[in-house]
């Protein structure tokens, strides 16, 4: 059985995972602290889950409309074509920082480019690189973590490999592996699901060392269930809970590392643009220009906020424990 | 206790040499060597095919990495930096007194913001207050720390220096923006845990029966609600320790993360391992410290012997 | 026993961190105290001068940022640390070199002409033959330790050079010296070719006549050190500014790592002293923040030529009208073809890459129009250069040419460069724009740093763009250094052109200077005109903006960034 200890050591290494810059990590160390507070009342799914959910929707206002605002966000993206006459990479010398008006919304950038419609398609870029890593990562993160928590032989080298990228400062990993790979889009999620996996392998660990002593697992155990069975079949669906959770808090995360990644020139290649390159294509023209870095740092902060916000509303709605 | 330290200390070897190892790997696979980036335009392929012999470059990577490893076990030597042409002791001890102050004035600055802004959310949940404290607090954790440099420096042009390490003042917009990001993470947890707590069955049943006022409850609550803040603030310390590499970048800082991304930058490999394993020792330490914190302030949580 | 454990962590946690208070603001106030030392050690008429001088570096402690307004020193930024002070080791970083050290011979602009003027060498015979070098050197130059300069430093400068021992970088500079390579591959203790032939009297003898040999020591790599300094120093030497010893007209006082280097005047200089107390070289890798720290007045002259971003708002700026200090550059940019690859093999697409650019249009947008386009390798104000014959801006022409190499259905092309450089970005996304009007479907790809110039060694790269700033003035320097049978493939043009390879050895050799500009107009027009291999884009003005009470700044002949602030002064 865990300890606290064992918790608050688990939600410590936890935490370093995130980049410097950005402590969002305390999320999931409350999840992490409730779910081993409460090991012994896990959540049965996915009914109650879903009612817990519309009762969130009810209750907190902040999170129905941080849905509702990333809804629009991913609807505007997806139509971005439709949205706007320009194309995002035509470049016109002749009109280069231009401010806000009524022809260019958002102004334009250094090379003549609309940069509202360069945040429309930036935004594909951005949502891609928030969503696909982060279920890289998670798949890597909850296979890894339930071999660790229930092939107990395989347990210590899973762990330290955790170790050794959650000790080291993430963005300088994921700064030598875009190295080693080439700078691309695609390499940009491979690097951030190198770094993103270790955080979910440990809190899936602990979930499965206390849901394997849990009865029903034994009683299967018993009837000589298949290991991998007991792992996707009983243990899997009693961790879904706060793994939903985890995905909605680790989706901003990726965002803003793809944004210090671009910000390091290591990230999305131009003339592709993602909101993190934008803000930091801007960093010379910041005084003279400054609609190109205030519109795309608005993107990513209502971006992110939203789904910070809906992340916390899901932890609530998920959480006996802070049920009003 | 001390049984419980040695063995926490035993096992960060393995994954420091992990960490190492793993640097070598890749940085061996990256083209790019430290000679051929240090001369830039001006090229001369003779020049680089005589140094890269007397500087061992063209040795494969592990038998590198087992030198290293001699050197830095042996010797406790951490060798020369390629790009710097000084030892990487000496650099990292210059660049770190840089971190430490801004780790530091970042760390106080988000305690005092984040952990009064908590209390008053808590306190007041669910009213204007509360939710103005936690708009802002989310907002320094949901904003990249270079969109919120590059503002503040905007913003204080010509009021306050916005780049170099020269004075106390120069601290302060850097301070600032890693400050309100760690001071959102704080004033969250704050909040919560502290809810949390003053949700607890029997301290509601006390208030109910007016056994105690409010602030002598808050008192109480504040001591447990604190614990988890407190584990925060030394993982924080230890991550801000290793160097905010784009912090320091946007503000010319020289410090720890800027020297490692030069490392890298310059293929410098002495340079990156020694900044590595340094970084990586600050966070693992800053974990350390934060379990046996944890276990001292709360008598309840007892760190196990050697298991 | 928790009580007292954790009173112990937090008592260890306030001595380290008050530990890291004074020493992380240590260095400032060392800084200080060895500039006022050094300052008023040296000065006969300058104890005030020594005094300001530790003001301005140690105003950083009392709590002002270091501002240039009421001290005699000028502030000027860099965007990289210095590797070191050494440059014999260096490739790079010249400012310092330039203002501590000397050279036998100096390039300067006379009467709008670069010349090379007399340095520590008073005068110079050169044999018929091209091969013999007699310098006279200076009876009344010493070094910043005291000692006086003669012809042993010269010798210890050229064989410490070609010391296998040093691992300098520079070699290149003398190795056309008789026995230079013998004694660099350990076969000899000296270097045969250079003789001290009486205290002030030192004759250097080449290998093959070597035409550019007099503007070739005029460079900052060639600068004479001292044997008895350099010799103590060690490896110290360029390190620790205190054992860096030149004869220049300033002194290497302080360096803090990743913050500052600062040059105090030295009053015994043989020319006389500087009109400044002294120079601080100051990190300031952002652009912006450069802006930002000028009009602060921290900074007292900014080259916009190495920060381009804020070209426009200089120039477009009427306040900075009379700020502005422009000149040539003595240097190109263009775009460099990878005749390896395809589509760049073909000499047709390479003409219609370069008639699909329009540069005019670029070079206004974007650079202001500070500049002019040059159709030829050789820039104006170099010698050799020419009036060469335009290459056109013809879009249709270009169609028509790609159509004749069997790409009228468009092809592909990549185009490399370095992450950490937002002006090539910029520039290679207009280019990419302006390609794909005439169908050729351009891709960007960055690489960081390092790996591109490793990449491009092995002439790997497809097209890059490139600029070349002269080292000294002569076309060899030029047309060298691209188009050699070695340096094409490092400059990945690989370039077949074996008449070229031979014509540039042959260059080096010939003596009758008219005949060897007619060789240089010939390899250029070859390599330019007809074959393509590398497409000229233009030729910029040098732009510095200077604060008001700064006098006598100039841009040195070839447009560098690095210069000395020898003659600078300033007057409030």
């Amino acid at each position: 059985m865990a300890t606290f200890e064992q918790a608050a050591s688990l939600a410590a290494r936890l935490a370093v995972d995130s980049v410097k810059e950005q402590f969002s990590p305390q999320e999931r160390l409350e999840a992490v602290q409730k779910i081993e507070e409460e090991e012994l009342q896990y959540m049965p799914m996915p009914d109650t889950m879903r009612t817990k959910i519309l009762g969130m929707c009810r209750e907190n206002k902040v999170a129905a409309v941080s849905a509702v605002v990333l809804a629009v966000m991913a609807l505007v993206i997806i139509f971005a074509d439709k949205l706007t006459v320009y194309d995002p990479n035509a470049i016109n010398l002749l009109e280069r920082l231009q401010p806000p008006s009524k022809v260019h919304w958002c102004g334009t950038d250094d090379l003549g480019r609309d940069i509202f419609t360069r945040i429309l398609y930036g935004g594909r870029v951005s949502l891609l690189v928030g969503v696909i890593p982060t279920t890289i990562s998670m798949v890597i993160g909850i296979v890894l973590g339930m071999v660790s928590g229930y092939i107990r032989q395989l347990d210590a080298v899973i762990m330290r490999m955790a170790d050794i990228v959650l000790a080291f400062p993430s963005i300088v990993l994921a700064m030598v592996v875009m190295y080693t790979l080439g700078a691309t889009t695609s390499n940009i999620f491979i690097a951030l699901s190198m770094i993103g996996w270790a955080g979910t392998a440990r809190i899936v660990r602990s979930q499965t060392l206390s849901l394997r002593e849990q009865e029903f697992v034994e009683a299967a155990r018993g009837m000589g269930v298949k290991k991998w069975t007991i792992m996707f079949r009983h243990i899997l669906p009693n961790c879904l809970p706060s793994l939903i959770v985890l995905f909605t808090l680790n989706i901003p995360d990726a965002i803003l590392s793809e944004a210090n990644l671009s910000f390091l020139g290591v990230g999305t290649q131009p003339p592709d643009s993602s909101w993190g390159l934008m803000v930091s294509q801007a960093r010379t023209f910041a005084v003279s220009s400054p609609w190109m870095l205030i519109f795309p740092s608005l993107a990513i902060l209502i971006m992110v906020l939203a789904l910070n916000f809906l992340g916390d509303g899901l932890r609530d709605a998920v959480d006996p424990h802070m049920k009003k | 206790m001390l049984k419980y330290i040695a063995k926490r200390v035993l096992v960060t070897i393995p994954v420091l040499i992990g960490v190492v190892f793993l640097i070598f790997v890749m940085l061996s696979v990256v083209p790019g060597d430290p000679l051929t980036v240090m001369m830039g335009e001006k090229i001369k392929v003779d020049v680089i095919e005589r140094l890269s012999e007397t500087m061992h470059l063209n040795d494969p990577w592990y038998i590198r990495f087992v030198w290293y490893l001699r050197d830095v076990v042996l010797h406790g030597d951490f060798g020369m930096s390629y790009k710097l042409m000084r030892s990487v002791s000496s650099l990292i001890a210059n660049a770190f007194p840089k971190t430490l102050m801004l780790a530091v004035t970042a760390a106080v600055l988000s305690w005092i913001v984040g952990i009064p802004a908590g209390i008053v959310s808590a306190v007041r949940k669910n009213s204007l207050v509360d939710h103005l404290f936690m708009g802002f607090a989310l907002c320094g954790v949901s904003i990249p720390a270079f969109s919120v440099g590059m503002l503040l420096q905007n913003i204080f042009n010509g009021i306050l220096p916005v780049s170099g390490f020269a004075s106390p003042i120069h601290l302060i917009l850097p301070a600032m923006v890693l400050g309100w990001n760690a001071a959102g993470t704080i004033a969250r947890l704050t909040r919560s845990s502290l809810l949390e707590v003053l949700e607890d069955d029997y301290i509601r049943t006390a208030r109910a029966k007016g056994l105690a006022p409010l602030p002598v409850i808050l008192g109480h609550a504040l001591k447990n609600s604190l614990l988890p803040v407190i584990t925060m603030m030394a993982i924080q310390i230890s991550s801000l320790l290793s160097g905010a590499v784009i912090t320091e970048t946007l503000f010319s800082i020289p410090g720890i993360g800027r020297l490692t991304v030069d490392a890298i930058n310059g293929r410098d490999m002495p340079l990156l391992q020694g900044t590595v394993i340094f970084t990586t020792t600050v966070i693992i330490a800053g974990n350390l410290v934060a379990d046996i914190l944890y276990s001292v302030v709360d008598p309840r949580i007892r760190v196990e012997g050697g298991k | 026993m928790k009580k007292y454990l954790s009173l112990l962590m937090a008592g260890v946690l306030a001595v380290s961190v008050l530990g890291g208070c004074s020493s992380a603001f240590d260095d400032g106030s060392s800084s200080s105290a060895a500039a006022g030392e050094s300052g008023g050690a040296q000065t006969q008429a300058g104890t005030a001068a020594g005094g300001e001088t530790s003001q301005a570096a140690g105003g950083s402690n009392g709590g002002a940022a270091t501002k240039a307004a009421g001290s005699n020193v000028i502030h000027i930024p860099e965007h990289d640390e210095f590797r070191t002070l050494d440059c014999q080791k260096d490739t790079e970083f010249y400012v310092v070199p330039l203002n501590i050290y000397d050279r036998l011979v100096e390039c300067e602009v006379v009467d709008g002409v670069a010349t090379i003027v007399p340095s520590l060498a008073e005068s110079w015979d050169i044999s018929d033959d091209g091969l013999v070098y007699t310098f006279h050197l200076r009876s009344d130059v010493t070094f910043h330790n005291g000692n006086q300069f003669t012809a042993d430093d010269v010798v210890y400068t050229v064989e410490r050079m070609m010391n296998p021992a040093t691992a300098a970088v520079n070699t290149d500079f003398f190795s056309m010296i008789k026995g230079a390579n013998d004694m660099l591959e350990g076969q000899a203790d000296g270097v045969e070719g250079v003789k001290a032939l009486d205290d002030f009297t030192v004759e250097i003898t080449l290998e093959v006549p070597f035409a550019p040999f007099l503007a070739n020591l005029a460079t900052p790599s060639c600068s004479i050190y001292n044997r008895a300094a350099t010799e103590a120093a060690g490896d110290q030497f360029g390190i620790d500014p205190a054992v860096t010893v030149g004869t220049g007209p300033f002194k290497a006082a302080d360096w803090v790592l990743n913050d500052r280097v600062t040059l105090v005047r030295y009053d015994d200089y043989f020319k006389g002293p500087a009109k400044i107390d002294g120079v601080e070289l100051i990190q300031v890798p952002d652009e912006n923040t450069q802006k930002l720290m000028y009009e602060n007045g921290e900074l007292d002259i900014v080259d916009l030529s190495s920060s381009t971003s804020q070209l426009a708002y200089f120039m477009g700026n009427d306040a900075y009208k009379d700020n502005l200090v422009t000149g040539p550059e003595a240097g190109n940019y263009f775009y460099a073809f990878n005749q390896d690859m395809a589509p760049t093999d073909d000499v047709r697409v390479r003409k219609a890459i370069s008639m699909a650019i329009d540069r005019q249009t670029i070079l206004d947008q974007m650079y202001s129009g500070a500049g002019h386009v040059v159709n030829s390798m050789l820039p104006d104000g170099v010698l050799g250069s020419y009036e060469a014959e335009e290459i056109p801006y013809d879009p249709d022409g270009a169609k028509a040419l790609l159509a004749e190499a069997g790409y009228g259905d468009g092809c592909d092309l990549e185009l490399y460069q370095k992450t950490n450089d937002p002006d090539a970005l910029a520039i290679n996304q207009v280019v990419q724009s302006m390609l794909s009007q005439v169908g050729i479907n351009v891709t960007i790809k960055q690489m960081d740093e390092a790996a591109y110039l490793s990449e491009r060694k092995e002439g790997k790269l497809g097209m890059t763009r490139a600029v070349w700033w002269a080292d000294f003035n002569d076309p060899d320097n030029f047309l060298y250094t691209f188009f050699t049978e070695k340096n094409t493939k490092v400059r990945s043009l690989n370039h077949k052109n074996t008449d070229v390879y031979q014509w540039l050895e042959d260059g080096r050799k010939m003596v009758d200077e008219d005949e060897r500009m007619e060789l240089y107009k010939k390899i250029d027009m070859t390599m330019v005109q007809e074959e393509a291999a590398v497409f000229p884009l233009f030729q910029m003005d040098h732009v510095v903006v200077v604060q008001d009470w700064v006098k006598g700044f100039q841009i040195p002949w070839n447009g560098w960034t690095d210069t000395s602030y020898y003659n600078v002064s300033i007057e409030r």
